[in-house]
């Protein structure tokens, strides 16, 4: 799929302007708060992406560095105020570190039980933080103390401007893929995705290869986590290392397109719109409408789209376009 | 202090042998049809409301209740296996996983809306009854519970290796392709393995009913344990995950008894942290796997 460069720079500076724009043109709060669900998990699912959709590591305990980042920035502002724009860099860089050990456990199994393995990690976090009261506030948490309007310290008084925040994030994540997907370690990761043995038979250092994007993959989350503590003001166990976390993750990315780097992106927008319009037909009396909703849509997906909706886009496209005179 | 072990070595072997239905059902999926079923937990779920039903409406013991909670899960699994599993076998491992975790958020989620999130229990003659042994002290539901589940172990056991359709399961574990050259039917294996795996949960649900509340995520507390039982028993080793489930009951009680109330799952993950870092392959691994 060719697209001449004059386009993509056009297309580009369309959403960007749109995206700016957009929390300027909707004012209504509960709306923007939809914007902000929606940048926030296509940022964890981007991140999810990098290594569960190119690379095919499907992790389910991505809410482990989430919650790491969530802590990190946490204690470090409550405690010794320091402000979360640091403390998102320093949970980062924890979440990081934390991925090696983790990482050597877990790469030891391959496909499901590796899957296993990873939401026996993020338990294992969740229940240490649990655990452990004077350490970090143990299961009742603790409120971020509000300062007002405090740009420093992570804190606004607008919604917009955390929309902003959040926005600069996806970018982030955006570039990164996008970069990584360009270069030498985009195709390492394709092809350990579509066979490991193989990849190793040629000369791919897959157990390294592996660790790198764990360690990107990880150190994005983080700071998902640290924004969105930010922004709700709370921090516990239960929220910090929730596997709602983790399935969101991945979910995005599967629906939308696992493995492409707008994939988490579609996925994040059809699923939370989805669950913003149940919400407000139905009001969020009937618990676990939304879960059974996104388990539906991943089951059709699956068994009718395994290329996501990207994959199904991309089909239709070629379809119609077939009917032009070729160009490649 | 060697009562106190003692007891928490019973208390962990008697809940152990729920775990063992639970994990030979993961593991005998695994072994056949090569796929992981995340939803195994939702099933000792339904195993669980179905007999919660039967009990309330119908006054019919949980015991006996395995007769219908059997029978039901495992012509769900026949069908689950023939309409959805089926379309998903193939070398790509992310449909597989991700259709059964599907399943399992629906099923959850389900049950959520359908039975709200309220603690079930149903209430027999023997729920609260014991027996005393010197010090010791044995419930004498758990001590049902146990001995059906190891005559149910047994049976299979007896199933897998005296029967055709047994040894045809074990040989198509064994190696799939070589089993269908024999002649060996895959969609009846497969079928005969999902369905058996799913009745295992359903009366680890309903022997678990007598004392264990039924609610939408109950589930979930069998199922990560019967994983890690069954990553350190070896994947597919039905012995293996037997053995396996029995040492996570009496690690998972010996954790609440010496370090915390809390404590119990902490023991059990540390122990699959272990097995990963120095027996990958599990306790039972054999040469050459």
């Amino acid at each position: 799929m060719q697209t001449s460069g004059n386009m993509k720079w056009l297309w580009l500076a369309v959403g960007a302007v749109v995206m700016l724009a957009l929390p300027q043109l909707v004012t209504s709060s509960f709306a923007i708060d939809i914007f902000i669900r929606i940048l926030l998990f296509s940022f964890i699912g981007v991140a999810w992406n990098l290594m569960g959709g190119y690379a095919k590591q499907l992790s389910l305990g991505h809410a482990a560095y989430f919650g790491l980042g969530a802590y990190t920035s946490t204690i470090m502002q409550v405690n010794y105020g320091i402000s979360p724009w640091i403390g998102m860099i320093a949970g980062g860089v924890v979440a990081m570190l934390a991925s090696l050990p983790i990482g050597w456990l877990c790469f030891r199994l391959r496909g499901p039980y590796f899957t296993i393995a990873t939401i026996a990690t993020a338990q294992v976090l969740m229940l240490i933080f649990l655990k452990f009261r004077d350490f970090a506030w143990g299961a009742e948490g603790t409120t971020i103390p509000n300062l007002g309007s405090a740009p420093l310290m992570m804190q606004f008084e607008e919604k917009s401007s955390y929309y902003y925040v959040v926005l600069g994030l996806l970018v982030v994540g955006l570039w990164i893929t996008h970069r990584i997907e360009k270069s030498w370690m985009g195709y390492y990761l394709v092809a350990i995705g579509e066979d490991e043995d193989a990849a190793e038979a040629v000369g791919v250092n897959a157990p390294k290869i592996k660790r790198d994007i764990y360690m990107i993959s990880a150190f994005l989350t983080a700071l998902a986590g640290t924004f969105y503590t930010q922004y709700i003001y709370f921090i516990d166990p239960a929220t910090a290392f929730s596997f709602n976390v983790s399935i969101e993750a991945a979910l995005v990315s599967i629906v939308g397109g696992i493995g492409t780097l707008w994939g988490p992106v579609i996925g994040t927008v059809l699923l939370e719109t989805t669950s913003a319009l149940l919400q407000s037909w139905l009001g969020s009396s009937v618990g676990g409408i939304q879960l059974t909703v996104y388990s539906l849509i991943l089951m059709a997906v699956i068994l009718w789209r395994p290329t996501g909706l990207i994959g199904f886009a991309t089909d239709v496209y070629h379809r119609t376009l077939r009917r032009k005179p070729a160009r490649a | 202090m060697w009562e106190t072990l003692a007891q928490a070595v019973i208390n962990g072997l008697l809940i152990g042998g729920i775990y063992a239905l639970v994990s030979i059902g993961v593991t005998l999926i695994f072994g056949v049809v090569k796929i992981v079923n995340f939803a195994q937990g939702e099933f000792v779920m339904l195993g669980m409301y179905i007999s919660f039903f039967l009990a309330t409406q119908f006054g019919i013991d949980p015991l006996v209740s395995l007769v219908v909670s059997m029978p039901v899960l495992f012509l769900a699994g026949v069908l689950l296996q023939h309409f959805l599993i089926r379309r998903v076998l193939g070398p790509n491992d992310m449909p597989q996983i991700f259709l059964t975790f599907a399943l399992s958020l629906l099923l959850l989620n389900l049950s959520l809306m359908l039975f709200s999130a309220n603690y079930r229990t149903v209430h027999t003659s023997y729920s609260d009854a014991a027996w005393h042994i010197g010090g010791l002290y044995i419930p004498v539901a758990k001590l049902i519970a146990f001995a059906v589940a190891m005559a149910l172990s047994g049976l299979l056991w007896v199933f897998l290796h005296t029967t055709d359709l047994g040894r045809a399961m074990r040989a198509a574990s064994q190696n799939r392709d070589v089993a269908m050259l024999m002649g060996i039917n895959p969609n009846r294996v497969f079928a005969v393995a999902f369905g058996t795996a799913l009745a295992l949960a359903g009366a680890a649900g309903s022997l678990l009913m007598p004392f264990y509340s039924a609610y939408p995520f109950v589930g979930q507390v069998f199922v990560l344990m019967a994983f890690v039982a069954v990553v350190m028993g070896t994947l597919g080793n039905v012995m293996g995950a037997l053995v396996a489930s029995l040492m996570m009951g009496i690690a998972e009680s010996l954790g609440i008894q010496f370090v915390g109330a809390d404590s119990g799952l902490i023991v059990v993950f540390a122990l699959l942290l272990l097995t990963l870092a120095f027996r990958p392959s599990g306790l039972g691994a054999r040469r050459g796997r």
